[in-house]
């Protein structure tokens, strides 16, 4: 490997080093207090009706607790927290998905769309 | 009681990592299925290893497993020699087969592990990997009633079914559902009649909270490969209306579809179930989710 070739290589390690770990973030389409971009961060995000939680919802057909956003590795796993009405994803009930970029979350009477960057 | 169904890996034929499966994925089929701490796993394609991974990191850590392999053609066995927990002391893994005289899928699996084709020997493993067999089609394994049957496949295949209090799961995956002569096909339009299927099928999967299914082709893609031992989504679909099962998840994607060709065959299957006025929920398998039952 001649000189030129081993700073291109380098060049590239640092600038997929500097990139980092992928953001995950929710986008709201549907239901109560339409935000803009909702990040989910830090590792762990509870999505619900308790005052408690990260991202709030304002519905009754929502539980206290009614779900996880795991950030595991360079994933995004939601989690249903047993939920009286349950987690849908792109229709489908689910008890836990890991997610995709463009994915569509609805939960209780909000609808959000997830996006890695 | 609940039941818990996992998707580890979804493809048909050959692992398939690319941008393009990345939301379906890439890994040949290996389905978990929980029944409290029971746990099943229907067959062993690539899949299989992040499951193993998934299993030595649980707590508490599962110490048997059932593997059930519905036949031995490589996308069903290939992951096994990479599953964590056959190299784990004090792991029991029970490798199920249709007959105690034929033991066909433990031979095959410890086979594939001779020296030709892999560098661990089979006699090497720390786990118990124990040959067993269902009588006469059926077992019951802690409490759950296993049901092997058989599936129209080159070179046989069997597919199971699994119940324990009311929760009824049905894995038949590698079938081939025959268009029959008086049946529409190709039936481009998505506006013909209900196509027959084999009974003995509409029976095993009566009513099943999930059927997890061979759906490899669309009506186009079955067109050059009849015989080939797959079938066409629109006909798991009539099966699964017939046998008035609640959801319906198509598996065993074509290696050559893309994340958006397997929507647009979920969007077509579903447009199907609602004009025959079926109570059905369809999806197609992805790698990553579980389902609750």
């Amino acid at each position: 490997m001649n000189e030129a070739n081993a700073t291109i290589t380098a060049n590239v390690r640092m600038l997929r080093r500097e990139r980092g770990p992928r953001r995950h973030s929710l986008e709201q389409i549907e239901g109560a207090g339409l935000s803009a971009k909702i990040a989910l961060e830090p590792e762990e995000v509870v999505m619900g009706r308790g005052s408690d939680t990260q991202i709030r919802l304002a519905s009754k057909r929502a539980s206290r607790h009614h779900a996880f956003f795991r950030v595991r590795g360079t994933d995004c796993v939601l989690l249903d927290n047993d939920s009286h009405n349950g987690v849908y994803l792109n229709e489908v009930k689910i008890h836990s998905a890991v997610l995709r970029d463009g994915d569509v979350i609805q939960v209780a009477d909000s609808v959000f769309v997830y996006h890695e960057d | 009681m609940a039941a818990y169904v996992k998707f580890w890996g979804t493809r048909g034929s050959i692992p398939t990592p690319a941008s393009w499966t990345r939301v379906y994925g890439g890994n040949t089929s290996c389905v978990e299925v929980r029944f409290d701490d029971t746990i099943f796993i229907c067959d062993a394609g690539s899949g299989i290893r992040e499951l193993g991974k998934d299993l030595l990191a649980r707590n508490p850590r599962p110490k048997c497993v059932h593997l059930m392999i519905t036949h031995t053609h490589w996308d069903h066995i290939q992951g096994f020699p990479f599953f964590a927990p056959v190299y784990t002391k004090a792991m029991q893994i029970n490798v199920y087969g249709q007959r105690a005289e034929e033991n066909s899928p433990y031979r095959v699996l410890s086979g594939q592990m001779s020296s030709d084709y892999f560098p661990v020997s089979f006699k090497d493993l720390g786990a118990s990997v124990v040959p067993d067999h269902l009588q006469e089609g059926r077992k019951r394994i802690d409490g759950v009633e296993v049901r092997s049957f058989p599936l129209n496949h080159p070179g046989g295949c069997f597919g199971y079914c699994l119940e324990k209090d009311g929760r009824k799961i049905v894995y038949a995956t590698d079938n081939e559902l025959e268009i029959q002569a008086e049946d529409l096909f190709p039936d481009l339009e998505n506006s013909g009649p209900l196509r027959r299927v084999p009974e003995e099928l509409i029976q095993v999967a009566q009513d099943a909270d999930l059927l997890v299914t061979d759906a490899q082709y669309d009506e186009k893609g079955y067109l050059t490969k009849k015989t080939w031992g797959h079938s066409c989504c629109f006909s798991v679909t009539d099966l699964a209306i017939q046998a008035r099962v609640k959801n319906l998840a198509l598996f065993h994607h074509d290696p050559e579809s893309t994340d958006l060709e397997i929507d647009e065959k979920v969007e077509t299957c579903r447009l199907r179930a609602a004009r025959h006025g079926a109570d059905l929920r369809i999806s197609a398998a992805r790698e990553g989710v579980e389902l609750k039952f």
